[in-house]
């Protein structure tokens, strides 16, 4: 008998049971970043657009403008600043807009009306 | 609703109910740098098993039903994209998959577009670079329907609504 076929029989099913069940192996994957708005100031936030190497970050007066789609989670704006962002944990991205994928932060700090 | 929208809107339920049970996938790379092509080609490993959800890569765009499009469109490929989007028989999707394709990486320059959908109709959009098999996964179910799109619903704001 084939060594290959007795190692598949040992070793069971490996195929992932995604859509159904979770992934055990989604939390390793790089994801794009969630920002903490009360550490999030504005200097911070201007470190963070000029560091961003894909242009995901930009700035919009009291609010940082963050494009998921452009994103491609290197990971500085983590580096830079570790008490403002951190992974956010998710992977499933994928939508039907283009312009969904584009959110507003908040900004600490800033006079809220 | 108008009765035209009614419609429509039936018409798009019936495709996605017959993509949804078997899909064709001609991919299409206009420019990558190749780590999306190794995520998609890791899509038919055991491990993920695209074939399992009715999934199928196919050599031509003549049997294609989705176009699976990686890169951030080079000028040079413009006239090939549209060879290959008109040989397809409709209905057919555009699928743009990675931050390139996307629009995050390159700007519109004198040698690319700098996005998919300046050339292409798209109708889902796949972020990552690369994205990962799981994320392509995804983006292939909401594509035909199967999987409720995530994205309108997160804020990338940590302890906000996930």
């Amino acid at each position: 008998m084939p060594l290959w076929f007795v190692r598949g029989l040992r070793r069971g099913v490996v195929t992932t049971r995604y859509p159904a069940r979770p992934d055990p192996s989604a939390s390793a994957l790089p994801t794009p970043p969630a920002f903490r708005p009360d550490a999030l100031t504005g200097e911070i936030a201007d470190a963070l657009v000029a560091t961003c190497p894909s242009r995901a970050l930009a700035r919009d007066g009291d609010a940082l403008l963050f494009d998921a789609g452009a994103c491609t989670t290197c990971g500085r704006c983590r580096d830079l600043a570790p008490a403002a962002v951190a992974a956010s944990g998710e992977f499933e991205l994928a939508g039907t807009s283009r312009t969904a994928l584009c959110k507003r932060i908040p900004l600490a700090g800033e006079v809220r009306r | 609703m108008t009765t035209e929208q009614a419609a429509a809107a039936e018409l798009r339920g019936a495709i996605a109910r017959q993509f949804g049970r078997s899909l064709h996938i001609r991919t299409l790379d206009t420019g990558s740098c190749a780590a999306c092509e190794q995520e998609i080609r890791m899509l038919a490993a055991p491990h993920y098993d695209l074939n399992r959800l009715g999934f199928f890569f196919t050599p031509a765009p003549r049997h294609a039903d989705l176009l699976l499009v990686t890169g951030p469109m080079l000028r040079a490929f413009a006239v090939a994209a549209h060879k290959t989007y008109d040989a397809m028989p409709g209905p057919k999707l555009v699928v743009a998959t990675g931050a390139c394709a996307l629009g995050g990486v390159y700007e519109p320059d004198s040698f690319s577009y700098g996005s998919v959908d300046a050339v292409l109709p798209v109708d889902v959009w796949i972020p990552g670079c690369p994205p990962s098999p799981l994320a392509l996964l995804q983006g292939l179910l909401v594509a035909v329907d199967r999987l409720a799109e995530k994205v309108p619903r997160l804020s990338f704001v940590a302890g906000g609504p996930s």
